[in-house]
């Protein structure tokens, strides 16, 4: 296994965001966490990135554990989500040097050309962040995102602000990682058609607990509770939303 | 820790600088604007016969010098809050720069903009007062160590409380240093302040600094006396600061605060 979380549990206060959470990931593997607003799905992934302690668990990544041994995982690992920002001043080029110097890459323009041509930014490089596109931006943290060649790709709704000819172009590029460099990958969408194109098994979590593990129509003949030749993830979603406030 | 790491955050700073007016103004207009500003003043009180020469000289290289500690200080602080403003902070720490490095490369990067602040302004009062500090920042090295000892103390201290309470003490980036200067005895010596004051101007190393350069100027030698109690001064902080940081660091990890500041 390539991730193993295990009981991770984080305590904000009184407050449990999320409640002892396992799960594993094969290499190659996408995984899908789904799951309302508030499930846990970000602080599961800010958990297993290091910015946020748990409360109790363990994560261990690449048969290495987490709290030993930061450092070396996230020499292999890479996240980015479009609700984080880059330094708004600094043009598309400027950002992804830096990024190329934190992860000591060895032929910095050349892997930078050829992530922009990738996500088809080049003529933006010139452009200050603040002067891009919700769009735009999401692309040049896609850039960011494949910069090292992670083993391990953490990704938090990162087709949000894409429209769908570019949300296609960022599916087709981890699809190939994926295929080309077996990079394992850990995706939230609330798009769920999206989820079921591109994940092989989902966790779906709800008020920071797992309440499915599975394929795409495992979930989705597990809580409809019902034979299905399709998986129906949007039923799905609204069953458990619904459940719940009933 | 990595050099091209700590080379990262140097780069990512040097470019902010390039890019941001707000940076260049205080890493360059305000020691000038300070030094145009006491050097006026000095040439009044020449000219009118009211100070002694050695008195101008050493209100200008402390105008010099503070401009040079007080710029570290805030810069150590802005240069975090840049990353605050840009909310750029969960990119950098989900890539494996640790803590150390970090403020490693924010340290550096702060120190070269500093002495650029103060060898713009030690070239203004040479060239419009005749007042050359060159030579003598030798002699002032220990003290002028101390002093950037010192103002790394503060600025990491100022840094970490930024992390615990945000951006809501943004404020103290640019007041902090401001709140010693009354009682550092920049411009004015020890038994010039009032008895009460004395004890809390002796517990801050830039008083001794200060204190030390004045006695050297005054020919009255080297005090050993003042550079011992500013270095063990600076020691003793500069351990506080780093506790009380590496202890916020990991309460703002603890409490998840690390991807909400803002």
């Amino acid at each position: 296994m390539l991730v193993e979380v295990e009981n991770l549990t984080k305590k904000f206060g009184a407050f449990t965001a999320v409640g002892g959470v396992s799960f594993s990931i094969r290499r190659g593997e996408i995984l899908g966490l789904l799951g309302p607003n508030g499930a846990g799905k970000t602080t599961t992934i800010h958990m297993i990135m290091g910015l946020v302690t748990p409360s109790a668990g363990e994560i261990r990544i690449f048969g290495l554990s987490l709290r030993d041994h930061r450092e070396q995982i996230l020499e292999r690992t890479n996240f980015t989500c479009p609700y984080v920002a880059f330094p708004y001043r600094l043009t598309v080029l400027e950002n992804l040097n830096v990024f190329a110097r934190l992860y000591g890459i060895a032929e910095p323009r050349r892997r930078i050309a050829a992530l922009m041509d990738r996500f088809r930014i080049g003529h933006l490089k010139d452009k200050p962040i603040s002067r891009l596109s919700s769009g735009e931006n999401t692309r040049v943290g896609m850039c960011k995102a494949l910069m090292n060649d992670p083993a391990l790709l953490l990704l938090d709704e990162p087709t949000a602000y894409l429209d769908p000819e570019t949300a296609w172009q960022v599916k087709e590029a981890l699809l190939e990682a994926r295929r080309d460099r077996g990079m394992t990958i850990l995706y939230t969408s609330h798009n769920l058609f999206e989820v079921e194109k591109m994940c092989d098994r989902i966790v779906f979590l709800h008020h920071g607990k797992v309440i499915a593990a599975g394929s795409p129509i495992e979930i989705t003949q597990s809580i409809l509770n019902e034979e299905r030749e399709e998986p129906a993830l949007e039923e799905v979603f609204m069953r458990v939303v619904r459940g719940a406030e009933a | 820790m990595k050099r091209h790491r700590i080379e990262a955050v140097m780069l990512r700073h040097f470019y902010e600088a390039r890019r941001n007016a707000d940076r260049i103004t205080d890493m360059v207009y305000w020691p000038v604007l300070d030094i145009i500003v006491w050097g006026f003043f000095t040439i009044y009180l020449t000219n009118s016969n009211r100070i002694r020469p050695d008195i101008v000289s050493f209100l200008l290289g402390a105008t010099i010098l503070w401009g040079l500690f007080f710029a570290f200080q805030r810069d150590m602080a802005v240069g975090f809050l840049d990353e605050l403003w840009s909310r750029n902070l969960i990119n950098l720490f989900s890539t494996p720069l640790g803590v150390s490095e970090y403020m490693t490369g924010l340290i550096l990067v702060n120190l070269l903009k500093a002495m650029v602040g103060m060898s713009a302004a030690a070239l203004i009062a040479w060239a419009a007062y005749s007042f050359n500090i060159f030579p003598l920042l030798l002699v002032f090295l220990p003290f002028i160590a101390s002093l950037i000892f010192f103002a790394l103390a503060l600025g990491v201290l100022v840094t970490g409380m930024i992390f615990r309470f945000t951006t809501r003490i943004q404020g103290l980036a640019w007041s902090f240093a401001g709140l010693l200067q009354p009682v550092s005895c920049v411009f004015y010596p020890l038994k010039s302040l009032p008895r009460g004051l004395r004890a809390v101007a002796w517990m801050l190393p830039t008083t001794h600094a200060f204190e030390g350069m004045r006695q050297l100027l005054g020919g009255q030698g080297f005090s050993l006396r003042h550079l011992g109690w500013a270095m063990g001064l600076d020691a003793l902080y500069f351990c506080l600061a780093v506790l009380v940081f590496r202890r916020v660091f990991e309460s703002a990890r603890t409490r998840g605060l690390l991807v909400k500041l803002e």
